[in-house]
């Protein structure tokens, strides 16, 4: 899956570390899904997604075949 | 802000995040098992085998009491992880697991068989244990590595 969360993050200005901790995961589950290694459940989604005030499509996109 | 998760790194000695506290927090019961087990099955049930059926069923049974009770803080400790770490510890446990019956197995099978001398039988809960951390190692070292 496909995320923009690297972008959305740079323009908070936050760290992956700041980010962790705002969504109480750590930074290398940030790390992963930026890096798009790891898909995230729907609660963590749905968290990202209101942190930013965004819908979950808007950050999240499936993959094109 | 929320609480922070539990980390693997903190019961990994040698790491920058290890932390003492939270390893015997996790692990404790795991060091009293492997004593427990040492102790009985090497300098007591071998030689006293005229105590009382009581008392040793205790000595026996001891380290699977503990077993059990290292069983319970790991899983309170994974249920305190973030999902990818959860994941990952779940995944290192399964292989240890899978691994351990493996190793039990084919060297009681090898040992049946005469191929090895019945020494090399690893089914004292010692060994076990220690079979069982060592393939979590393994296991967490590879599964870790998909996600870095």
């Amino acid at each position: 899956m496909k995320n923009c969360l690297r972008e959305l993050r740079g323009s908070k200005e936050w760290s992956q570390a700041d980010l962790a901790d705002k969504v109480g995961v750590s930074r290398q589950t940030i790390n992963a899904i930026e890096t798009e290694k790891y898909d995230p459940s729907l609660p963590l989604a749905f968290k990202v997604a209101k942190l930013f005030k965004l819908s979950i499509e808007e950050i999240f996109q499936p993959e094109e075949n | 802000m929320n609480i922070k998760p539990n980390l693997p790194e903190e019961i990994a000695p040698g790491g920058r995040q290890y932390s003492f506290r939270t390893d015997m927090k996790v692990n404790g019961w795991s060091w009293v098992a492997v004593l427990t087990s040492f102790v009985g099955e090497v300098f007591w049930l071998p030689y006293h085998r005229g105590w009382p059926v009581a008392a040793r069923m205790v000595i026996a049974l001891a380290p699977l009491l503990a077993s059990l009770l290292w069983v319970r803080s790991v899983l309170q400790w994974m249920r305190g992880m973030d999902e990818l770490h959860r994941r990952i510890t779940q995944a290192a446990v399964v292989f240890a697991t899978v691994a351990t019956l493996f190793i039990i197995t084919a060297s009681h099978f090898l040992v049946v068989a005469g191929v090895f001398p019945p020494r090399f039988q690893a089914t004292e809960g010692f060994v076990v244990i220690w079979l069982v951390v060592c393939f979590y190692i393994l296991g967490h070292n590879i599964f870790n590595r998909r996600y870095q």
